[in-house]
């Protein structure tokens, strides 16, 4: 325990003051870290391991070699089709049975069984069975995406909906609102961070079960290349296709992220 | 009160209802959903046949597989491999969290690459995993940990470094010490966060286990899962589901305890 000091605090950050400040420690501190990484992993495959192990360099030097194949475009388009159509699907269900949920107690009743069950399930567990029913076709992989953005955004959008402040809904009576008005014009607009977390998290989980899809049924895409690549032992060109992976992984959450934060700049997490 | 329900409308009768009955409905509802599912699965089954066992043919393969069947072993071996990711998780989770919170220069150099990591999808990762560290126990931990360990940094993390200053400053004044200070301030604080943390790598490191099941050499009730699929014996299969889900149930809801535990504690706490 040497290494903490007495203090867990704020202390005002040392500023090294290179470029009026421009480069402080904490933004050089991750590409330091970062190009400390890159190195002992280079250094530590080209010594210790075979030539086919993926390093940085090989990555790099795989890029063009693997971007130029239509393989890789059509994988790409495959498995991003697939998770975006689920997402949409899985998102617009979600919705409208969270909202049901949210309002009419009885059916959230009704519904909870079954949403607790497939809620704790690890959905990777359920791929086999979809596989036997849906067969080894994409449409497998479609399923398990609606599956995976479906659950979240119910639970989320049931637990948005379902404590509206009591004002709003007086509000509402007062000017008249039907039914419809209040799920749809005032329960759902207030659920909208609830929303957008949930289709954050089926949106993560949902390219871990595309994933998983891909590889125990053969279904052509992203994931499958990861594998067969690296099975090819072109190990290179698979973690080219981990970055891709990567990249859309990171770029949907951090746009979701944004997107919260704008949509609701009260609502933290 | 009798005489307003008399005169009340029909919707208003209807509410009240709702609210006397709020018990018995929610009963009558849940019986309702298992008794519906149960019904539909089982006229189902008896009309799709190979790919659609009914469920009652599903319990009684459960039944003959908890009695002579792999479903025991395989669970053992994959209990063994959740009780190290979760031990590693609760371990290197709080200690990396804690450290992350303590020195902003570090948080600041490797903050984004957990970022990145956490984002990732780990399934991905793991034919680079197996080639840099073989197909054996260890490599399934880490693909594991590296599926469940998040909550629990990203938590352990956050609540360090919300401490008030205040607390942190009245403890100074008291003069307190090192091995003081961490334990009437910072540990106290932080436990919360740390458990709630905990609770969510309680079910996530489920999903960990079974991915490096299936992905890395099947073994444990992955492997029992796909030996179903392979032979398209849909009564296997099921039954071996529905066996993951009544564990991931009770995973879940000893989750649930510790977090309901931990709200009570918390109020007292402060209260």
């Amino acid at each position: 325990m040497a290494t903490y000091s007495s203090r867990i605090e704020a202390v005002p950050a040392a500023r090294w003051t290179w470029g009026r400040g421009l480069i402080t420690r904490e933004r050089l501190a991750p590409v330091v870290a970062g190009a400390v990484l890159l190195v002992i992993w280079e250094v530590w495959v080209r010594a210790q391991l075979p030539d086919f192990v993926a390093r940085p360099s090989g990555i790099v030097m795989a890029i063009p070699s693997t971007i130029a194949t239509a393989e890789f475009w059509s994988g790409v388009a495959a498995t991003l089709g697939a998770i975006l159509e689920g997402v949409a699907i899985g998102s617009v269900a979600g919705i409208l049975i969270g909202v049901s949920m949210g309002r009419v107690r009885e059916f959230d009743w009704f519904m909870s069984t079954y949403i607790r069950a497939l809620y704790a399930l690890p959905l990777i567990a359920l791929v086999p069975i979809i596989i036997l029913w849906v067969g080894y076709q994409p449409a497998a992989r479609l399923v398990i995406v609606v599956i995976s953005v479906f659950l979240p955004v119910a639970v989320t959008t049931a637990d948005g909906t379902r404590a509206i402040s009591k004002e709003y809904l007086d509000v509402g009576k007062m000017f008249g609102a039907r039914t419809r008005n209040i799920w749809f014009g005032i329960a759902l607009p207030s659920a909208t961070p609830f929303i957008v977390a949930g289709i954050e998290l089926g949106f993560a989980r949902g390219i871990t079960n595309a994933i998983a899809v891909e590889i125990l049924a053969s279904v052509n895409g992203m994931g499958m290349s990861v594998f067969t690549k690296s099975n090819e032992l072109n190990e290179n060109a698979s973690l080219v296709y981990v970055l891709c992976l990567a990249i859309f992984a990171v770029g949907i959450r951090t746009l979701m992220i944004r997107f919260r934060h704008w949509l609701a700049p009260w609502y933290h997490r | 009160m009798t005489t307003a329900g008399r005169t009340q409308s029909f919707e208003g009768r209807l509410a009240r209802f709702r609210a006397v009955n709020a018990w018995w409905i929610r009963l009558a509802c849940y019986a309702l959903s298992i008794l519906l599912l149960l019904g539909v699965w089982q006229a189902l089954g008896h009309s799709f046949g190979v790919l659609f066992v009914p469920f009652t043919t599903t319990m009684s393969r459960l039944w003959d597989m908890l009695q002579s069947g792999p479903l025991l072993p395989g669970l053992a071996v994959s209990a063994k491999l959740y009780g190290v990711t979760l031990a590693i998780n609760i371990l290197v989770g709080v200690t990396l969290g804690l450290l992350l919170a303590r020195s902003k220069l570090i948080a600041a150099a490797f903050e984004p690459y957990i970022y990145i990591l956490y984002a990732t999808p780990t399934i991905s990762l793991v034919p680079f995993v197996s080639v840099m560290f073989g197909f054996e126990f260890g490599s399934r931990v880490l693909v594991s940990v590296l599926i469940s360990i998040f909550p629990i940094l990203i938590g352990v993390t956050e609540g360090a470094r919300s401490i008030p200053r205040q607390h942190l400053d009245v403890a100074a004044i008291f003069g307190s010490n090192e091995r003081q200070l961490w334990r009437d301030v910072i540990v106290p604080y932080v436990t919360p966060y740390a458990m709630s943390g905990i609770k969510q790598s309680i079910a996530l490191s489920m999903v960990g286990t079974l991915v490096a099941e299936f992905f890395l050499n099947p073994d444990g009730l992955a492997a029992v899962l796909l030996q179903g699929t392979t032979v398209v014996d849909s009564g296997w299969v099921l039954a071996v589901t529905i066996f993951i889900c009544a564990i991931a149930v009770v995973l879940v809801g000893v989750g649930e305890l510790i977090e309901r535990y931990l709200v009570r504690w918390r109020h007292t706490a402060v209260g």
